[in-house]
């Protein structure tokens, strides 16, 4: 059997980062990846949570470790420490609250910094309040930033729609760029 | 290390672990309840147990941990909370100290139990009122642009009356709106005081509603005694805007009043000098004589842009603000730009000035 097929056999453990303002959905995204539910009332969360999941992209078998950082607000800063040894992040950012665009890019710059030119997405929450007059995100900012290269990504943590999806692209993401996988 | 604290680290339901010569975790206390959830059955006081494979938080903590060992620190570092699952799905709030006793190394971990959660509730509060606060600033916002779309609305209805009776078209005052807009961003204004500007420039002559018909209309050019009543406008429109407490309308009225003033001081009706003439009718001066040049009107035809700008070169000092000048030759292709999307009479495009 080659190295590449090994490499394909053997289950992989990825730590991610789930990053973003407070109240954004991280955890509600998690919950939802993780364990299929979905709860409305708000928890606040507080250091990191660390959940894990198997999934498997193109054949390859990979736990996902993943920590789901405190929101950033004027109490809870990141703590930058938290991302050593992560393979890739999520940025998180709620579709009715144009300033949790704000400090999940700031997030990213701190993230990058800390860890470099790592694998990430960039996810707009709460979508299914999209065609509500909730929905406040400048589209033209978020065309700019996908001209720029950053992946934007939809998602509900409600409904569920689009989560798994952003997980799967990070996951392979992470493999393409640790050249598990062949990049497409 | 003593008995005491040994006896202290079991009464405390915490798991201290002592690092050994090979690198490994040995727990030296009894095994607390919480801790028997990840480890494996028959983990006790004496057990090396794998942190790193129980505890992922933990390869990460470890790092800094060791940092603490290195340096001999007798101050605890603490990890800060984190949960972690039980594989039954019970979650733990937990948190790691690194510390130094005696010249071992000692990782402490301690199940946070309530205290983790009168912290989360008490952050909980301050972050709903965050939340509040931050749907309040969106409402606000909101109701704020809704205000300035319909001073706008105001502005622009005037501007389209008073542009009846002038030969000026409605494309001519929008550009000088957008010229100056242009220049304010690139001087750092924020960009709805620019936004204002836009609107305040574009009512320049505003006041020439207030100039008969046989003056304004004239064909030829004016007699002194006509001229002096043309330079009423300036004032009659300064009159108009500023009766309301709208800063939109205020700044209109400046630009109104000073759009004849000069640089050097030889302007009207004041006859103000350099910076005692608003900047926002020092940049429309600029741009009213820029666009009045390269476009053509009833009495004279449009200048080539090369000739435009080398008599406005020569104004400069007397007419211009020199800084301003200099910033907008440095901006000519936004202009360009403008003139193009805005010219007379075709469609206009949708641009960002």
């Amino acid at each position: 059997m080659s190295d590449v097929n090994n490499k394909v056999n053997a289950v992989l453990q990825k730590k991610i980062c789930m990053l973003g303002a407070f109240s954004v959905g991280k955890s509600s995204l998690v919950t939802r990846y993780v364990e299929s539910i979905f709860g409305d009332k708000y928890h606040t969360t507080v250091g990191v949570k660390i959940s894990k999941k198997e999934l498997t992209v193109e054949e390859q078998e990979v736990k996902l470790i993943i920590w789901d950082l405190a929101g950033q607000d004027d109490l809870t800063r990141l703590r930058t420490s938290y991302l050593r040894g992560t393979s890739g992040y999520i940025l998180v950012c709620d579709g009715t609250r144009p300033f949790s665009l704000k400090v999940a890019l700031n997030m990213h710059k701190e993230a990058r910094e800390y860890s470099g030119d790592i694998s990430f997405v960039l996810i707009i929450n709460k979508f299914d309040l999209q065609s509500s007059t909730d929905w406040e995100l400048d589209q033209e900012q978020l065309s700019a930033l996908e001209a720029s290269g950053i992946e934007v990504l939809y998602t509900s943590a409600k409904t569920g729609d689009g989560v798994d999806e952003v997980f799967q692209k990070l996951t392979k993401k992470m493999l393409q760029e640790h050249n598990v996988l062949e990049n497409t | 290390m003593s008995k005491i604290l040994y006896g202290l680290y079991d009464m405390m339901n915490i798991a201290a672990f002592r690092l050994n010569q090979d690198d490994q975790f040995e727990l030296i206390t009894l095994s607390p309840t919480w801790l028997k959830h990840f480890t494996p059955v028959g983990t006790n006081k004496g057990s090396i147990v794998h942190l790193d494979g129980i505890f992922p938080f933990l390869d990460c903590f470890v790092a800094e941990a060791f940092e603490v060992w290195e340096a001999q620190t007798e101050t605890p570092h603490r990890s800060g909370p984190w949960v972690d699952f039980t594989p039954e799905g019970e979650e733990f709030p937990l948190e790691a100290t690194a510390v130094c006793i005696d010249g071992e190394c000692v990782l402490v971990i301690q199940d946070l139990g309530e205290e983790y959660y009168t912290e989360a509730s008490r952050l909980q509060t301050f972050r709903d009122q965050a939340l509040e606060k931050e749907r309040l600033e969106i409402a606000i916002t909101e109701q704020t642009q809704q205000i300035r779309r319909r001073e706008e609305e105001i502005a622009m209805t005037l501007l389209a009356a008073s542009g009846h009776r002038d030969h000026e078209t409605a494309e001519h005052v929008r550009r000088i709106g957008l010229y100056a807009e242009a220049l304010a961003k690139e001087l750092g204004w924020d960009l709805e005081k620019a936004a204002d500007l836009r609107i305040a420039a574009a009512m320049h002559d505003i006041g020439k509603i207030g100039i008969p018909d046989s003056i304004l209309l004239k064909p030829g050019k004016l007699t002194q005694e006509e001229f002096e009543i043309m330079k009423g406008h300036p004032a009659i429109g300064a009159d108009m805007l500023n009766k309301t407490r709208i800063p939109l309308l205020n700044m209109a009225a400046q630009v109104s009043l000073c759009h004849h003033e000069r640089w050097d001081g030889t302007g009207y009706p004041k006859g103000l000098k350099g910076e005692e003439i608003p900047i926002e009718a020092r940049i429309t001066t600029i741009v009213d004589v820029y666009d009045a040049l390269v476009h053509k009107r009833v009495y004279k035809k449009a200048s080539s842009e090369q000739a435009a700008l080398k008599l406005m070169a020569q104004m400069v000092g007397k007419h211009f603000d020199p800084a301003l000048f200099q910033l907008f030759v440095k901006n000519l292709p936004k202009m360009q730009r403008i003139r193009q999307a805005y010219s007379e009479p075709t469609r206009r495009t949708t641009i960002s000035a």
